[in-house]
């Protein structure tokens, strides 16, 4: 198996480029468990990062979480297989299902994270 | 007018004689529009070269004997057209992943002691006797495995699996569609023989979902499909209580 496998085709490289998402992400979490940890010294002592790489840093890592989210709850129809009432349910209601769930997380955990900081 | 003719490009590979395969090109006729790649290399077998090596038997889509790599793609020979590539040259390669014998000529060994091992028949923990009647199913008890029943072990799936070919000891997609298509059947009681293969570490949770597999199946089948719910199985049954009653 040559090492440019992932070339051969298009559907070979989105897989990888969904797989490679998950690294600046697991970055980026590195970091907010560091920052966790500096925050637990005090408000006085506490300096979030504010610099232009970090903040850019910051951004990509959103498009790949965003990416990475979306092809995870694209294949929830795949995956689940459920019977209601004898009834198959269909795909694409467990995938919209997924989709409006995840709104419904972000709205959530937006309105605490605002909440706390105000 | 001119006969319309193809470029053929196969590989031929002897290995008493050759270090490596190799291509090479043959400019054949292409008479009709309804012919395929199959009936490319039965020419070439037929009229140019006869050392020409493949597997081929029903060319009706139905023995998966004829899967080989054309122009890059795991497809049935029998069922690529000529007329989608023409004029644009045909190469055809036998399937990735496999070591060859010779030419377009595969060894399968490794998939057929994939394919046993997950049981794929019906096991009961009790035979009846025959005048006992037969095991009665409703259309939605067949429907649940049905789609999975079409295998026709053509090893597409093996072909276009880049974890397979990455890690040869995957169990791979086709054996895993079909003792999915067992464990799914109500006539079935043998999942409890099935899970140590399938739930193993070189089992399901080797795939990591590329998903190429259901692309190239030429019977709809949807391996990936079955992998996926067999992960979410075999999870809810090691998670919840009582999960691992028979």
């Amino acid at each position: 198996m040559p090492s440019t496998w992932w070339t051969r085709n298009r559907r070979y490289f989105l897989y990888v480029v969904r797989e490679f998402t998950a690294l600046p992400m697991a970055l980026w979490l590195l970091w907010l468990l560091y920052d966790i940890k500096s925050a637990g010294n005090g408000a006085a002592n506490f300096q979030p990062p504010r610099s232009v790489p970090f903040i850019a840093f910051s951004a990509v890592c959103f498009i790949f979480a965003t990416y990475h989210s979306y092809t995870f709850l694209k294949l929830a129809g795949v995956i689940i297989h459920l019977r209601v009432l004898d009834k198959t349910v269909p795909p694409r209601l467990i995938v919209l299902t997924m989709f409006g769930l995840w709104a419904l997380a972000t709205i959530v955990i937006g309105a605490v994270l605002i909440g706390f900081a105000r | 007018m001119a006969e319309k003719r193809i470029t053929l490009r196969a590989t031929r590979y002897d290995p008493d004689k050759d270090a490596a395969p190799r291509l090479q090109s043959y400019d054949i006729p292409f008479s009709d529009d309804s012919m395929v790649v199959l009936d490319a290399l039965n020419y070439i077998k037929s009229h140019v070269d006869g050392s020409l090596s493949y597997r081929w038997s029903c060319r009706m889509g139905i023995c998966g004997s004829c899967g080989m790599m054309v122009n890059g793609t795991p497809k049935l020979t029998c069922s690529a057209f000529l007329r989608d590539y023409w004029p644009g040259a045909v190469t055809v390669q036998p399937l990735n992943n496999f070591p060859i014998i010779r030419d377009l000529v595969i060894d399968m060994e490794d998939f057929m002691h994939k394919l046993k091992s997950v049981k794929p028949w019906i096991i009961r923990k009790q035979e009846l006797p025959l005048g006992a009647g037969e095991h009665r199913q409703t259309t939605a008890q067949i429907e649940e495995f049905k789609q999975f029943s079409q295998c026709i072990n053509c090893m597409l799936c093996y072909s276009a699996c880049p974890v397979y070919g990455l890690n040869n000891e995957f169990l791979g997609p086709a054996a895993i569609a079909l003792a999915r298509r067992y464990n799914l059947d109500s006539r079935d009681e043998g999942l409890t023989k099935r899970l140590p293969v399938i739930a193993d570490s070189e089992g399901v949770w080797e795939c990591s979902f590329v998903g190429e597999c259901s692309v190239v199946c030429p019977k709809g089948v949807d391996p990936a499909k079955a992998i996926q719910q067999t992960k979410l199985d075999t999870t809810l049954r090691f998670t919840l209580p009582y999960g691992n009653r028979d």
